[in-house]
């Protein structure tokens, strides 16, 4: 059982990623764009993920109640050292929820409008960086667990793991991953003339994360992180970020040829490349710190509840994924027919 | 501010302001799909005018309460990490069920938004209704969850461990039920009451009058039945806390000394240091009756319990106690009056009718709030009652006030706009001609 719930923690986890994260991109698409494009843009955006924006991103709520039901002590270190990133996260997710629908549903569309899109664009970036930099404080190895955290200076204790270079280079890069998915997504809902500017935006975001990605290891590299360290020393991580290097040509090739469902499942793959090679680096041990690390299999609650945790799961997943498979489906439908 | 005080006041204002927004989402689905109905059934265009108009509402709604709630299953661990890594396993399952209803709500939600001309009639509403469905369940689901803390069952607490975890006897603890059975009649009671004042208002300045009185109908049924029920669900509550919590129910009451055929206190109040209450009402005997069912029953008071496991603002609870109780029966009757203006038609020709239920519009959400102050106040010191103090569950971080301030001032702003959207609507619907 324990290696169901793991596997619903990863898929969800893994859903976030690239649904919440194509809509995160969205919005960092329409920051980046010219004031013309913005306009469209937003209209391609609600049509795209207006249906299904909700159920994106209910998979964080999923992953935190995974984690905090079967492995109350990885959760707990979580929130306990990592509260300021996360706290941060909230407020972007707040903002640009209620900034999302405020644009679609007032009433009356005058200048407001200028605020909501703003809101929206600003925390459509800004979320996705604390997203990325609580993950990159994870593995920076900077955590400091101790058992005396009133002896611990503040600094030290809730800051250094997440606000320094490593991390901030793994939120900007996580940011690059979201605008990359949500360029690809764009150019298969976009007409002929809305189409080459996406392709285009689809280019500079893969050249983006090419380079952040870069920088990540560079600087983890020239810090000696643990993590990247043994990032370079796993020939499985390595074969897999250079597999998912490698499918940039098929995926130039598909976009080029206006494969839609190809050129998706094919970025969908380059990036679940990329996030299997930070797995398999580091699991079971998810948490680097000054010391040593946190192995999530040593945090896990008991047989029973996992047990139970794990029916759980496949109870909701049976009823729920073919309910949103029929809702993404039938919108898809809709569209084809309009 | 201590830390401590500081948490509590952030896990209370951001519960405060997600409650509203939840109920809402979780009942405005109910007034729409009633709505839709009469449309379907009658093909009178100002329903489907009122279900469009009210679907933007549950839309707005539905998303306020997803974010608010979001920033609370966060909060859980952010504020109180000790809670949850012992108490996360126990009562995950809820949670977990709740993930999964929460899930079923917006997959729900997206089709019926977004399937207008697009889905069959039909089915078209039926996921309307699976959207008030799904959001009862969750709700009932978290105030089990909340019950739990009332009444930890489920697991066996041997030198500081949990251990034999079981989830499900966790989840049917023994306050679930009257908890969820009057949070549910609570929500239906305080949503009804508001957007049936709204509507009342409307009215009142004579714009779409029709409308508005199709709209008030339907909301205020919904509420007048469940603020009808609601005593007597509050009275089953008041008998589960005699056994399950007397300090609380001592709290509430503001009882105290031990007594036989103890009174019941109305108004009054309080002095702590003292341990007496002032310029109240008192009904004798009627404490003990309420509690226990018999007259002579013995009620133990606040001064027999040791300081250390009863609330400190006993003042609080017991205001809080009575705000909730005096509402109630007012809204008990103001329901009882809509029924027999059904009867007694030109009563709803008077202005004063309208004005009434304009003002009553806020009140069901007061005596909920209130409610929820009495419930949680009311288990202080404990976080899990007889287990676990609250102090001892804190998170480690210091400066929890800045992240209070944070909350203060987003949520405040949020309070803002939604209002204002809201009256823009309004407005929209107003001036909008009905074909
Ligand atoms: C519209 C809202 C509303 C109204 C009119 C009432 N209540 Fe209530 N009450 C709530 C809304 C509420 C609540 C907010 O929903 C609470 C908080 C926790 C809970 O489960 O329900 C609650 C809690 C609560 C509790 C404590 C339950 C616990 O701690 O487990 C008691 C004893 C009562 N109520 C009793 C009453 C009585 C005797 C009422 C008579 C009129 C009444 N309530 C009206
Ligand atoms: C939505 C309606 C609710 C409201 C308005 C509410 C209100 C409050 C208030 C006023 C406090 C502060 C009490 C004090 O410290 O004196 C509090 C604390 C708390 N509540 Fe609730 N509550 C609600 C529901 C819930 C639910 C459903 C849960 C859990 C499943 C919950 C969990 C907590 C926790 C963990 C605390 C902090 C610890 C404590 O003070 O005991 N609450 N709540
Ligand atoms: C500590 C307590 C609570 C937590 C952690 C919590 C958590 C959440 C979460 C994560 C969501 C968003 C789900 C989504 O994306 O749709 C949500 C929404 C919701 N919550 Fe809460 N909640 C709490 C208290 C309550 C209470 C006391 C109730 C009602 C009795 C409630 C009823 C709802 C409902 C009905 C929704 C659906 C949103 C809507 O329809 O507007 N919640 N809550």
């Amino acid at each position: 059982m324990l290696y169901v719930v793991l596997f619903f923690l990863a898929f969800s986890l893994l859903l976030y990623v690239l649904l919440a994260g194509a809509d995160f991109g969205a919005g960092i698409i329409e920051q980046f764009s010219s004031k013309h494009n913005r306009t469209l843009t937003k209209k391609t955006i609600y049509r795209v993920i207006g249906p299904v924006w909700e159920a994106n991103h209910i998979w964080i709520i999923i992953v935190i109640v995974i984690l905090w039901v079967g492995f109350p002590g990885f959760y707990n270190i979580l929130m306990v050292y990592l509260h300021i990133p996360l706290t941060l996260i909230l407020l972007g997710i707040t903002l640009r929820g209620v900034a999302f629908v405020f644009r679609h549903y007032d009433a009356y569309k005058d200048k407001t409008q200028l605020l909501y899109d703003w809101m929206f664009r600003v925390s459509s970036v800004v979320t996705p960086i604390f997203l990325g930099v609580t993950f990159g404080g994870l593995i920076s190895g900077d955590i400091e667990i101790t058992a005396n955290l009133e002896n611990t200076n503040f600094y030290s204790a809730y800051i250094a793991s997440w606000f320094n270079l490593f991390s901030l280079f793994v939120g900007f890069f996580f940011a690059g991953i979201c605008a990359f998915l949500a360029s690809i997504m764009l150019i298969g809902e976009a007409n002929k003339t809305e189409r080459r500017l996406y392709v285009k935006k689809a280019r500079i975001a893969t050249i983006t994360v090419i380079i952040l990605g870069f920088l990540v290891l560079a600087v983890g590299f020239v810090q000696e992180k643990v993590f990247v360290l043994s990032f370079f020393k796993n020939p499985y991580a390595i074969g897999l970020i250079v597999f998912s290097a490698l499918l940039i040509l098929p995926l130039l090739n598909s976009i080029k040829n206006e494969r839609r469902i190809i050129t998706r499942a094919l970025a969908g793959l380059q990036v679940i490349l990329i996030l299997l090679a930070a797995f398999v680096t580091h699991f079971p041990d998810i948490i680097i710190t000054t010391n040593g690390s946190v192995n999530i299999l040593e945090t896990v609650a008991t047989n029973q509840v996992i047990k139970v945790l794990g029916i759980a799961l496949i109870i909701g997943g049976a009823i729920i994924l073919p309910g949103l498979f029929h809702l993404m489906k039938s919108f898809k439908m809709i569209k084809i027919l309009e | 501010m201590d830390n401590l005080d500081a948490a509590r006041l952030q896990m209370a204002f951001t519960l405060i302001f997600h409650i509203v927004f939840a109920c809402i989402g979780m009942v405005m689905p109910f007034f729409m799909v009633v709505a839709h109905k009469k449309w379907l059934n009658t093909k009178n265009p100002i329903y489907l005018t009122l279900t469009k108009s009210w679907q933007k509402g549950v839309a707005i709604f539905f998303v306020t309460g997803a974010v608010s709630g979001t920033a609370l299953s966060f909060e859980l661990g952010l504020l109180w990490p000790e809670f949850m890594k012992y108490a996360g396993p126990i009562i995950g399952m809820p949670f977990s069920l709740e993930g999964a209803a929460f899930f079923v709500e917006a997959i729900a939600l997206g089709f019926y938004l977004y399937g207008w001309n697009k889905l069959p009639e039909k089915f078209h509403w039926f996921t309307g209704v699976i959207v008030g469905i799904a959001g009862v369940a969750s709700g009932i689901l978290v105030v089990s969850a909340n019950g739990w803390m009332n009444a930890p069952s489920g697991f066996d607490y041997i030198n500081g461990e949990f251990t034999n975890i079981n989830p499900i006897k966790a989840l049917l603890n023994d306050a679930w039920f009257t908890q969820a059975l009057h949070m549910t009649l609570a929500a239906f009671t305080a949503t009804g009451f508001a957007v049936a004042g709204i509507h009342a208002f409307q009215i009142y300045k004579k714009r779409h009058v029709e409308l508005h009185t199709k709209a008030f109908k339907i909301a205020i049924t919904f509420g007048a039945i469940a603020a009808i029920l609601q005593p007597l669900s509050g009275d089953l509550s008041a008998k589960d806390i005699a056994k399950r919590q007397p300090v609380k129910l001592a709290a509430m009451e503001a009882h105290y000394h031990t007594q036989k055929g103890a009174p019941l206190y109305i108004g009054g109040i309080v002095n702590n240091e003292k341990g007496e209450v002032t310029h109240k009402i008192e009904i004798p005997k009627a404490l003990s009756f309420l509690a226990f069912g018999n007259f002579d029953a013995e009620v133990k008071g606040l001064n027999d319990f040791p300081d250390d496991v009863k609330p400190k603002n006993i003042a609080l609870v017991h205001y809080a106690f009575q705000t909730m109780v005096g509402l109630g029966t007012l809204l008990m009757f103001a329901g009882i009056l809509f029924f027999i203006s059904l009867k007694k038609t030109h009563w709803m020709q008077n202005k004063r009718y309208w004005l009434l239920f304009f003002l009553l519009a806020p009140l069901g959400f007061l005596a909920l709030e209130a409610g929820w102050i009495v419930t949680e106040v009311g288990r202080q010191p404990w976080i899990i009652h007889n287990v676990m103090k609250t102090k001892d569950a804190v998170t480690p971080m210091p400066g929890i006030v800045y992240s209070f301030y944070m909350y203060l001032v987003l949520y405040g702003i949020l309070t803002v706009a939604v209002t204002w959207l809201m009256l823009r609507q309004i407005k929209f619907l107003n001036n909008s001609k009905i074909s």
